[in-house]
């Protein structure tokens, strides 16, 4: 039973706090490679908005964008939104409000009012080495990219979701020491350099880091 | 130059924008997006679209430069503080 349900009461209905929030957030964006910022009075600062907000509407959408009443774009906005926008927030160390901050991130408050995306390469975190055990696979969408990691024996390797045969997605597929094969058709893939055994089908790579614990997948900056 | 800013006003960012500006002396026209209503609402909503190219805000409008979160450099270096 988790925390939650033990006080005999829900989250996000009347009386939560903002200590409930930090509580319920804290864990899952641990999981993404992110914390809480670290200036604490803007953290509350935020939070209150968010409670605000909640009151208002029934959810914890962010306090910096606009909701356009359309459930499934909505529902992007719901906070923390950090799996919707991994690649800009990985460029800003932030998530566009600032709530949380990159797990490196020292102090939190120099990057208030930090707009300016980086030019070059992206490290972009996907998960916690060990959220993926190895001979296993996972999808991690990154901005428009669906991308999938491979945990081989312990070195993770980072290739494109989309198999060219059907669009199978081969983060769901099945690992063979270096080879994953697609789970609709079988195809098969090297996740070290994406090269197939059928003709003109090769699948692109993205280099990997792995650093404290997490793994980051390196992305062009973004477009625009 | 004419200096628009489109906030929300649950938005931190946006009050350290309003904040910046006040303290600068800067003339500027605000509008809360979210303490608007229905149609309204909705055009605003469409207009910052169109301008900022999403729905992020504060949106600042400084001539024809348009500026989507509080960064106080650009702003600073487009008014000359």
């Amino acid at each position: 039973m988790s925390d939650v349900q033990s006080r005999g009461r829900r989250l996000f209905g009347p009386g939560t706090t903002v200590a409930d929030l930090k509580a319920y957030m804290a864990p899952f964006v641990d999981r993404l490679g992110y914390k809480f910022n670290t200036e604490e009075a803007f953290v509350e600062e935020v939070l209150e908005s968010e409670l605000e907000i909640l009151e208002e509407t029934g959810d914890i959408y962010c306090p910096c964008r606009a909701r356009t009443g359309d459930a499934k774009e909505d529902a992007k906005i719901v906070c923390p939104c950090i799996p919707f926008f991994r690649d800009q927030f990985a460029g800003l160390k932030k998530c566009w409000c600032g709530l949380f901050i990159l797990e490196e991130i020292e102090d939190g408050g120099e990057l208030l009012g930090v707009m300016e995306e980086p030019q070059g390469d992206v490290e972009v975190p996907a998960f916690l080495a060990r959220d993926v055990a190895p001979g296993q696979i996972r999808h991690v969408k990154i901005g428009k990219r669906d991308v999938a990691v491979a945990n081989v024996d312990g070195d993770f390797f980072a290739l494109s979701n989309v198999c060219r045969h059907a669009f199978g997605p081969l983060g769901e597929g099945f690992m063979d020491e270096h080879v994953v094969m697609c789970p609709w058709h079988g195809w098969r893939y090297d996740v070290r350099d994406g090269t197939t055994d059928h003709p003109n089908a090769d699948v692109r790579t993205y280099d990997v880091v792995v650093r404290d614990g997490a793994v980051f997948v390196v992305v062009g900056a973004r477009a625009g | 130059m004419p200096v628009k800013l489109y906030a929300l006003s649950t938005c931190p960012y946006c009050r350290m924008t309003r904040k910046y500006l006040d303290e600068s002396g800067i003339e500027y026209d605000v509008t809360e997006v979210d303490l608007l209503e229905g149609q309204d609402r909705d055009d605003v909503v469409a207009e910052v679209r169109r301008v900022s190219g999403g729905a992020s805000f504060p949106v600042v409008i400084i001539g024809e430069e348009v500026i989507v979160g509080f960064n106080k450099k650009r702003i600073k270096e487009l008014l000359d503080l």
